[in-house]
């Protein structure tokens, strides 16, 4: 069993006017790949921007703990330094920002990363060239202009630059066509290798994780979590959607499904 | 409670940079208030042409009938003339050597960075300080070239100039103008005459600095350039003013002559201190194929009222004007620009950013008005504005005239503030809130701090951060 | 003797003012207009109720007090509460008639108002019309505001509208403006309430020697309000137009959007065609656009529609005819329609 690096207990949230997670369990360990998936309005997304530290959602009740310190409480940058990363589904546009010049700025925070000029402009290339990035794109502005695939492997440069601890990828696949989805599953498989780090993946496809070694996977419905299981119960849900779990909902407290229990 | 989000807190800009003192003991400092006593007295002083203080009484009595708009702009309550000294002057001869030039007074400078600009990257300086020009030295290859760089005052007094600076000064803003011009024709005092021969370019550009230290005072200088046919110049004018609680007023006159084919590129940073009445005037004339080019940078002073105008009287002139205005605590900036087109095919773009914090006021006014003869005339007027907190104020108010049926005139204004979206997001990759809001704010302002010279372009990111330096983290 | 004085006149200065005001020199921060002024000695003044006082009218409060001075009666119509009225409240006016309308659209209610201004039977002479309208919708209520305006080319009308809505409350406006020796149409819409919401489509037309003043704002107090004003016109021979438009995004209205734009089509060489586009923001949370174009026909378009057999005049009348058919066709009421056939003259029957 692999060490304790990210545990959501019993975790609410939601907006100022609306609860959206209720009562919340999740454990990863380090390294370990998971995967989140439910149907669309689920709550997926924003259990990843609640554990991110996204303002936007209050946490009414429950706790956060990563890599063994209560971070319920931590901004967004604190969470960031200590390790955690998310993907967005929608990377935000900073016109005015040179890619390049973030990049190096974000590196240059974090003790570990900082490095010269010289060697990070290395390191930065490569991983475009790996992430098969023109690197042209390091002068341009930060994710303006850039088509929906542009700005996914602009994520997944960030990733391989940053070596979080967890990722949690929000929808990652989503609007990609095929060789972009080939490239950002190659990141995902670099980042997986590489750095050795703890996933969460958010998706309701299954194509991306192809690819991926999956220890656990996790169905939420209507801001619940309702079943989890090994990786197997992704193929069950290919073959039979979301319809079982959406079921319960009346039923008040879901019962787990698969070998939870 | 997105409502009430932290937003950016700032704690007091520290303007140590501008803001220090010299005494001004010993120095000449004419009583406050205007008579017609004192304009005779600045004019002998200067031992002028009689066209001159005929030129000032005659301002004199018209800033006295004149009034101030009643129904727009910002307040100049404040500004009481009875108690501002029209003309202070440090008791120096203007030098051509820095080592000639008074130590507190040289001290000032170098705290600006001006002499060392002049060693890197500048083709002349003019230093004023108060009402007179302390320092002016050009290049020898330049001034080989024809080229003129002088005060208007020397100028006057060369019988090769005068009749030129006679020739074209105050036809380009006429005392008439407004109350504030008719002031400026009244006590102006100091500034610069460049006259750049016909199809002369100059390598590096020209620089004024302007500093304001007296207390009380007022500074009225009067910039004069004449780009003649062909030629091509890039003049610098720098600003700033220690904080007193007293008043201070600016009201200086910029007439630019571009003649055909020529190109003038005028940059600005003005910082002047938050006591300051900022009520200057800038106009251009361009001729045919000239080029004119504003770059404009507006963050201190208490009010301001600046809009550079452009006349484009030749075919196929071009203007562009870039600027940005950042309005902080008890800042209330009226900034934009007026671009007039009367030739065929002439081409005008503008675009300007302003940002807004801590209670401050940024208008942006503009006009552009379009003649009847200027054929396939286009204009392009980009206003964006970000406001930083909900106590300040943005408004955008342009104005159009157009009066030929082939013009084509493109406008677009956005006002909005940085979205929590994109601060969420730079704070993810680990930037405190305070860094992703000075991230985005310097992004914002990147496309005016890149048309700017290098050292200023520092200056502003400097200016910038240090605005936007506050209390988080 | 003003009394024996058979056109005793007015002149009201500083009419239609925007809000935010530029340079004087510019002529364009206000209009000013001669109005008659019949002594109403022994007459009974009608008035709105007083709730209506409170109203922002967009010609401003010089307007509203003539109107209310020269109008024979002060209609009051009162929608109730959840009731959709189908029947358009139907205003019109002609030559010589001035107008003082109040409408109070009660909480969930629905009605359509249509404002008529033609030239009347005085066709051909000189006169002024004018009716001013003041509106208020009550939370949830629907207002659907058409303002149809086509006078004499000898004559003035003055069209003034105030409207306070309040929350969620929805107000649509198409105004169309085809022509008149001066017409003025000043527009104030107060979003008082949470996402109260405001659409204005406004299409105009003007000729000959003809004056077009137009003054609209929207104050936007409440949260989360919204406002989309679009503003399309084509300008012939010697016509003047001016057009002020304000956003206000007052502190506190967390969340408001506003949008604002402007298209014209100059076909005359001796148009003088100008535009004061405004936004005002005292608030952080917002979100304010405008964007406006102004132009001939592009040559791209004249080269296309060339191809497909129109010369440039057709193509020029192409556009006029069609902003007279969307007129037509977006009219509510027969009295509206006759506004458009009038002003269209014989540009609609090309078709025929």
């Amino acid at each position: 069993m692999a060490t304790q690096l990210l545990t959501v207990s019993n975790l609410s949230a939601g907006t100022e006017d609306k609860p959206i997670l209720h009562g919340v369990d999740l454990a990863v360990g380090a390294g370990e790949c998971h995967v989140l998936m439910g149907p669309n309005g689920a709550g997926k997304s924003t259990l990843g921007h609640v554990i991110m530290g996204d303002p936007a959602y209050r946490v009414t009740s429950g706790s956060i703990e990563f890599d063994g310190a209560d971070v319920t409480e931590l901004s967004a940058d604190k969470r960031s330094l200590a390790g955690i990363f998310l993907s967005y589904q929608a990377p935000v546009e900073v016109p005015g920002v040179p890619l390049y010049s973030f990049l190096r700025s974000i590196c240059q925070m974090r003790p570990e990363l900082k490095t010269t000029a010289r060697k990070f402009r290395e390191r930065v290339g490569a991983i475009a060239d790996q992430l098969e990035l023109d690197q042209g794109f390091l002068m341009r502005e930060l994710n303006v202009g850039f088509s929906g695939g542009e700005k996914k492997k602009i994520e997944m440069l960030q990733l391989l630059l940053l070596q979080p601890k967890l990722a949690i990828l929000d929808e990652t696949d989503s609007g990609l066509d095929v060789d972009a989805l080939g490239i950002v599953s190659r990141g995902i498989q670099a980042y997986r290798e590489q750095v050795g780090g703890a996933l969460i993946v958010i998706t309701h496809n299954t194509r991306i994780l192809e690819r991926l070694e999956v220890d656990r996977t996790h169905v939420m419905v209507h801001g619940r979590m309702v079943a989890e299981g090994p990786a197997e119960l992704i193929a069950d849900i290919d073959r039979n959607g979301f319809e079982r779990f959406e079921k319960c909902e009346d039923c008040g407290g879901c019962p787990m499904v698969g070998d939870a229990e | 409670m997105s409502d009430e989000r932290k937003r950016t807190q700032v704690a007091d800009v520290d303007r140590s940079l501008y803001d220090f003192t010299k005494s001004e003991e010993g120095y000449e400092r004419y009583d406050d208030g205007l008579t017609p006593e004192i304009v005779r007295a600045i004019s002998a002083k200067k031992d002028e042409p009689e066209w001159m203080l005929e030129m000032r009484l005659r301002a004199l009595d018209l800033y006295h009938a004149r009034e101030m708009a009643p129904n727009w702009g910002p307040s100049i309550e404040g500004l009481d003339l009875d108690h501002i000294s029209t003309y202070v002057s440090p008791k120096t001869k203007q030098a051509k050597s820095w080592d000639d030039v008074p130590a507190d007074i040289k001290d000032t400078f170098e705290r600006l960075g001006i002499p060392e600009a002049e060693r890197e990257s500048l083709a002349g300086v003019g230093a004023q300080y108060d009402s007179e020009i302390v320092y002016h030295n050009m290049r020898e290859e330049v001034a080989e070239q024809g080229v003129i760089y002088t005060t208007i005052e020397d100028a006057l007094h060369d019988p090769q100039w005068e009749p030129v600076v006679h020739e074209y000064f105050g036809t380009l803003i006429p005392p008439t103008d407004h109350k504030f011009a008719a002031l400026h024709y009244a006590v102006w005092s100091g500034g610069s005459f460049v006259y750049v021969p016909a199809g002369v370019t100059l390598p590096y550009p020209l620089q004024s600095y302007f500093r304001l230290n007296a207390a009380g005072a007022g500074q009225f200088e009067h910039t004069l350039i004449i780009v003649e046919p062909g030629a091509d110049l890039h003049f610098i004018e720098g600003c700033s003013a220690p904080k007193y609680y007293e008043a201070n007023l600016h009201a200086g006159a910029v007439e630019l002559f571009v003649k055909d084919g020529a190109r003038l590129r005028y940059s600005t940073i003005e910082n002047w201190s938050k006591n300051m009445y900022n009520l200057n005037t800038k106009r251009a004339t361009i001729g045919a194929d000239a080029k004119m080019e504003w770059v404009s940078g507006s963050f201190g002073s208490h009010v301001s009222y600046l809009y550079p105008t452009t006349i484009m009287a030749g075919d196929r002139g071009t203007c562009e004007f870039t600027g940005i205005t950042f309005a902080g605590a008890t800042q209330d900036l009226d900034t934009g620009c007026k671009v007039i087109m009367n030739g065929a095919d002439t081409t005008a773009s503008v675009s300007t950013k302003s940002i807004s914090k801590d209670g401050g006021v940024n208008t942006f006014r503009s006009s552009v008005v379009i003649g009847r003869h200027a054929d396939r005339a286009r204009c392009s007027v980009s206003c964006q504005s970000l406001m930083l907190d909900d106590i300040s104020r943005s408004d955008t108010i342009p104005a159009m005239d157009v009066r030929n049926a082939t013009a084509q005139v493109g406008h677009e204004a956005t006002i909005g503030r940085i979205s929590d979206d994109t601060v969420l997001y730079l704070m993810s990759r680990g930037c405190s809130e305070a860094e992703a809001r000075t991230l985005v704010v310097n992004g914002f302002a990147n496309p005016v701090s890149k048309e700017l010279p290098m050292e200023y372009a520092v200056e502003m990111n400097n200016l910038i951060k240090l605005e936007m330096e506050g209390a988080i983290g | 003797m003003a009394e024996k004085d058979l056109a005793p006149e007015l002149t009201l200065e500083r009419v239609n003012v925007a809000p935010a005001q530029t340079w004087n020199r510019l002529r364009t921060n206000d209009i000013t207009l001669t109005v008659p002024a019949r002594g109403r000695k022994g007459d009974v003044y009608f008035s709105l109720p007083r709730l209506f006082e409170g109203v922002e009218c967009g010609m401003g409060r010089e307007v509203t007090d003539w109107v209310e001075s020269q109008a024979k009666d002060a209609r009051y119509v009162e929608v109730p509460r959840g009731e959709k009225r189908e029947e358009p409240i139907v205003v019109a006016v002609g030559s010589g008639d001035v107008a003082d309308t109040g409408v109070l659209v009660r909480a969930g209610a629905e009605a359509t108002i249509v404002v008529a201004a033609d030239a009347g039977e005085k066709d051909g002479e000189a006169g002024t019309s004018a009716s001013l309208v003041r509106i208020i919708a009550e939370a949830g209520a629907r207002v659907h505001l058409h303002e149809y305006v086509g006078v004499g080319a000898g004559q003035q009308h003055l069209e003034s509208v105030g409207i306070s809505a309040a929350r969620d409350a929805r107000v649509d406006v198409r105004q169309y403006l085809l022509g008149g020796g001066t017409v003025a149409l000043g527009f104030a819409c107060d979003l008082a309430g949470d996402h109260a919401r405001v659409d204005l489509g406004c299409r105009y037309h003007a000729g000959g020697t003809e004056v077009l003043d137009i003054n609209e704002i929207v104050r936007q107090h409440g949260r989360r309000t919204r406002s989309e004003l679009s503003y399309n016109g084509v300008l012939e021979d010697a016509a003047r137009k001016d057009l002020r438009t304000t956003i206000d995004l007052i502190h506190g209205a967390k969340g408001a959007q506003g949008n604002e734009a402007e298209t014209v089509l100059v076909l005359g060489d001796d148009v003088v065609n100008k535009t004061l586009p405004t936004i005002l923001c005292d608030e952080d949370d917002v979100a304010g656009n405008h964007g406006a174009t102004i132009g001939s026909v592009s040559p791209e378009q004249l080269a296309y529609l060339a191809d497909r057999g129109l010369s440039r005049a057709d193509a020029e009348r192409l556009f006029v005819r069609a902003l007279y058919e969307d007129a037509l066709m977006h009219a509510p009421c027969d009295e509206a329609r006759a506004v458009v056939e009038a002003g269209a003259g014989t540009l609609l029957d090309e078709e025929a």
